[in-house]
């Protein structure tokens, strides 16, 4: 069946097609109308789950680290300053291996105020432990809450699916909706490997001494590398059984491309018309689009853009001080090669700022016409300048 | 005990830190520096009751809805909770924690419907019969209570009462529209259903002697009432139309036709004289009008009887005192009063001091005086061999009077005159009386069932000393943990309306429906006295609070309880004691 959605709504049927048993949530524009959706189809019986209303993020994620624990499979959404509150906990859930699912609405953090797009938050909670997928379009969006809960019951470590703010969120767009009973087959119900459970009474996530300690790290490593692989293999299965698929990375006309453009989230939809256009102009120019941050595609990323002279990263985030992250992620991951592709680094679009054809044209035709680039930090779509400035 | 497990690799070790076997071998409680122990306190209403109910405890019934249990507790502290539950100043709602919160516990309201429940047909059992017979001379409320808790103690008890009804001031005092009628009736018959006698129109002193009921009886108790009119001593006062309120209140309660014509006065500003006044009205007077020497703030009658006397149209003047009557044809035409300046001199006493410049003269068809009584003068004859104090009858700390098995209570032995007050006479009396018949020392007994270590007596505690105990400690507001209450109203009264009270003498205020009872009595916050919320349970993080079958519901684990405190700290009602362990 196929509706009208927005972003919010695709998750909210995402959440319900995967039976989730538990629900905290606390509200966030611009993540509101997901936790608004999700209460009304608790509080109609669609969605036979416990909603628990909270005073905070720190305590929905603390009430789904419990929920989880007991055996539920559990939900939650935020956004923004909502995400940086739940840091503690997010730590917490990767530790205690819980595959737990989270959706994230990328938001700006203040000041200055701003609600609009931006991946600082969820960029900046990269080395909590869970893993990331980021959404192009609504569709993507429904399509990875279920995988999502595949794949964090398969590895035992928390997902934070991730959109774009008002750009998905609040944008309506076509989605097919898959039937109830062939998403039960692709995601049978919650077995967890271990629970409370007052019948065989342990405790858990003891304290442990330096003597143990550093194994149990050494596991959620060994989970992470593995999860790139189950997410591949969701994701193949995804595919064959609803015909759609997304993969960890996706390169779009690369095919001996010149200079291969790295993008994420709803930048790329607006990236593929501008570079299917400079393909019909005679330019060898590619997209690649990163969905999957952690565990980060690494060697992935070595093999599509092997023997490409140019890179160019388009940002929309800024780590103060370095600059783009993914350039930041793409630039380790490529230097264990041994002859790197030149790598120019865009920030744009900070803050909900439109990043226009134009902008992307103008951040190709740059990368195109220099041998490298004049800073480490590129400046795209500056108030008042016509061109890059750094 | 197991030894501790240890792991060579890292594939040996489990997804999660957990534990796998228990660890019950390691004994927490060997770090405890403090300790936590479930005590019961003494919450402020049950002390400041002079007739000692476990108001706590029949609060927490009545909010589960155990409605009969709760009727059965309150009758084993109170033969005349109908009575009280109308007619009772209620000390207990001035103490109550509550009110630091929103509003004090409609007590008061409570305590009538859980009295007026099974309509006062719930009665204690009482005890295997002694042999012992005891007299008790008046059938007012200390004497009504002290015959009811020795009859409950097994004891043979007849009642003397001079008047043809029982009841004495409940009866004769009390207007009906307060306290009506039946009510008393009712309440009156359970203790005659326990086995109490009651002999009326037999008055000591000329009826029968305290010689014959001495040699008649192994013990008395002496509550015949305070029922002489104090009079003003002025001129014209024993003019026809005028009356005492005691006189004027007993003839109209006995049914006789009293007619005082079309405007009444009433001098005096104390509970009589608001009775005496609102009754006149009820009567047909036109207009009623009171005078008296307190001020508003001074007069004595309670707040609210006076809001309501004024509802009904009756006129209040303060600071006037009367000076001489006046009269036409040997019939009482009015009174002149003059200013009064202070009622009070600088040490509280009563002293008043007047302008006698200022006067004011108020024309009246009858006159009611109601000033106060005293003993009945006779009685000091008539009761020969006991020693007196003043007014009243001179008693020890256990109610005992100077001759040999003889106790009092009631108004005759106390400067307080109230219901509560003689309920809990009565009561003393009753534990007094069945200790010398038992050759016990009353004093001791006394001191150890006294609510709070020197309030009232508490006939649980006396009768039943298996049931759970509270140390005397008085629970106040800051003793508590109000982050677990929430702010709900406190029930409204419901009274007749003022034009439809003025017809006759119904019962003013209308009582509380179960529902209402229920959900006040869940405003109880059960000071000082387990209720079994179990929050001590949800918070211990050493899961050392346990369930217990005895008499307090919880126990503690002492083998692991750590002495972190959170169970005493988050105790909403301070019915946990934390204190430092002994080792």
């Amino acid at each position: 069946m196929k509706k009208v959605l927005t972003g919010n709504q695709a998750v909210a049927y995402g959440v319900s097609l995967a039976r989730v048993e538990v629900i905290s949530a606390y509200p966030i524009t611009p993540q509101t109308t997901i936790v608004e959706y999700l209460a009304e189809l608790c509080a109609d019986g669609v969605l036979e789950a416990r909603f628990i209303t909270v005073e905070s993020e720190h305590s929905a994620m603390a009430s789904l680290i419990g929920a989880s624990a007991a055996g539920a499979r559990t939900f939650t959404a935020t956004s923004s300053h909502g995400l940086a509150l739940m840091h503690e906990m997010l730590h917490w859930a990767s530790g205690a291996r819980l595959p737990i699912v989270m959706v994230n609405v990328n938001r700006a953090l203040g000041p200055p105020w701003n609600i609009w797009s931006d991946q600082i938050d969820s960029l900046s909670q990269r080395d909590t432990g869970w893993i990331q997928l980021y959404c192009e379009n609504n569709q993507e969006v429904l399509d990875t809450i279920i995988q999502a809960y595949r794949i964090a019951e398969e590895v035992s470590l928390p997902v934070m699916v991730v959109l774009d703010a008002f750009f998905l969120s609040h944008t309506s767009e076509p989605v097919e909706i898959p039937e109830e009973r062939d998403v039960e087959r692709f995601l049978p119900p919650y077995r967890p490997k271990f629970k409370l459970d007052v019948k065989d009474p342990h405790s858990f996530y003891l304290m442990t001494p330096p003597e143990y300690f550093q194994e149990y790290r050494y596991k959620i490593q060994k989970a992470m590398e593995r999860a790139k692989e189950v997410i591949k293999e969701v994701d193949a299965l995804y595919a064959s059984n609803f015909g759609r698929g997304y993969g960890v990375i996706e390169p779009y006309l690369c095919e001996d491309a010149e200079l291969i453009l790295i993008t994420t989230g709803t930048v790329t939809s607006t990236s593929r018309e501008v570079i299917r256009a400079m393909r019909e102009e005679g330019r060898a120019v590619g997209l690649l689009k990163i969905k999957m941050f952690r565990p980060f595609p690494s060697e992935e990323l070595k093999e599509a853009l092997g023997g490409v002279r140019k890179v160019a990263v388009i940002d929309r985030n800024l780590s103060p001080g370095v600059g783009g992250i993914f350039a930041q992620e793409i630039r380790a991951a490529l230097s264990e090669d041994g002859a790197p592709p030149r790598l120019f680094g865009f920030v744009t679009g900070l803050g909900g700022r439109d990043i226009t054809p134009e902008l992307i044209s103008q951040a190709i035709r740059y990368s195109l016409e220099r041998e490298e680039p004049e800073g480490r930090v590129l400046w795209l779509g500056m108030r008042g300048e016509k061109e890059v400035i750094l | 005990m197991k030894a501790p497990i240890s792991f060579e690799k890292e594939a040996q070790m489990p997804l999660i830190p957990l534990s796998v076997e228990d660890i019950r071998w390691n004994k927490t409680g060997s770090w405890r520096y403090m300790r936590p122990r479930y005590e019961d306190k003494t919450p402020p209403c049950n002390a400041a009751c002079p007739v000692g109910v476990d108001i706590v405890g029949m609060m927490n019934l009545v909010a589960r809805g155990e409605l009969e249990r709760a009727s059965r507790l309150l009758r084993q502290e109170n033969p005349l909770a109908g009575v009280c539950g109308r007619a009772c100043f209620h000390p207990c709602e001035s103490q109550c924690n509550r009110r630091e919160f929103d509003e004090a516990v409609a007590i008061n309201l409570v305590e009538r419907f859980v009295a007026d429940y099974g309509m006062g047909g719930i009665t204690v059992k009482p005890k295997r019969k002694t042999g012992k017979k005891v007299a008790v001379v008046g059938s007012g409320p200390a004497g009504l209570s002290c015959a009811y808790f020795l009859a409950v103690m097994g004891h043979e008890v007849v009642i003397y009462e001079a008047l043809p009804v029982p009841g004495g001031i409940l009866r004769v005092g009390i207007p009906p529209y307060r306290l009506p009628k039946d009510v008393v009736e009712r309440e009156i018959k359970a203790i005659e259903g326990i086995g109490v006698k009651i002999e009326t129109n037999c008055r000591v002193g000329e009826d029968i002697t305290l010689e014959d009921l001495r040699k008649r009886y192994d013990a008395l108790f002496l509550s015949p009432g305070v029922h002489k009119a104090k009079d003003l001593g002025l001129a014209g006062e024993d003019s026809e139309g005028v009356l005492s309120a005691l006189e004027f209140l007993k003839r109209v309660n006995m049914g006789e036709e009293v007619s005082l014509g079309e405007r009444v006065l009433v001098i005096g500003g104390g509970n009589a004289a608001i009775d005496a006044a609102r009754s006149a009205l009820r009567l047909g007077a036109k207009e009623v009008r009171m005078v008296c020497l307190e001020s508003r703030d001074e007069m004595p009658a309670f707040r609210e009887e006076v809001e309501e006397a004024e509802e009904e149209g009756i006129l209040i003047e303060n600071g006037w005192g009367p000076r001489r009557f006046l009269t036409r044809r040997g019939r009482v035409s009015g009174v002149e009063f003059v200013r009064c300046l202070s009622v009070f001199d600088a040490e509280g006493r009563f002293s008043p001091s007047f302008d006698e410049t200022k006067k004011h003269r108020v024309e009246a068809e009858g006159v009611i005086v109601a000033i106060g009584e005293e003993a009945d003068p006779s009685l000091k004859e008539v009761m020969r061999g006991i020693s007196w104090q003043g007014d009243a009858i001179s008693v020890s700390p256990t109610g005992a009077t100077s001759l040999e098995g003889v106790f009092a209570g009631g108004d005759i032995a106390s400067p307080l005159h109230n219901i509560a007050q003689a309920i809990g006479s009565g009561k003393r009396g009753a534990v007094a009386i069945d200790c010398h018949l038992r050759g016990e020392e009353a004093r001791e007994v006394l001191k150890r069932i006294r609510v709070g270590g020197d309030g009232a007596v508490s006939m649980i505690k006396y009768l039943h000393p298996e049931e759970r105990e509270r140390s005397p400690y008085v629970v106040t507001f800051s003793d508590l943990n109000p982050q677990y209450f929430e702010y709900a109203e406190r029930v409204r009264k419901i009274k007749l309306l003022p034009f439809e009270r003025k017809e006759g003498f119904e019962e003013v205020v209308f009582g509380i429906a179960e529902e209402m009872a229920m959900r006040e009595a869940g405003r109880c916050f059960s000071c000082g006295v387990c209720n079994e919320c179990g929050n001590c349970y949800l918070f211990c993080p050493d899961i050392s609070v346990l369930r217990d079958k005895g008499r307090i519901a919880r126990k503690i684990d002492y083998d692991y309880c750590k002495g972190c405190g959170i169970c005493f700290v988050e105790c909403p009602r301070y019915a946990l004691t934390l204190e430092v362990e002994e080792r």
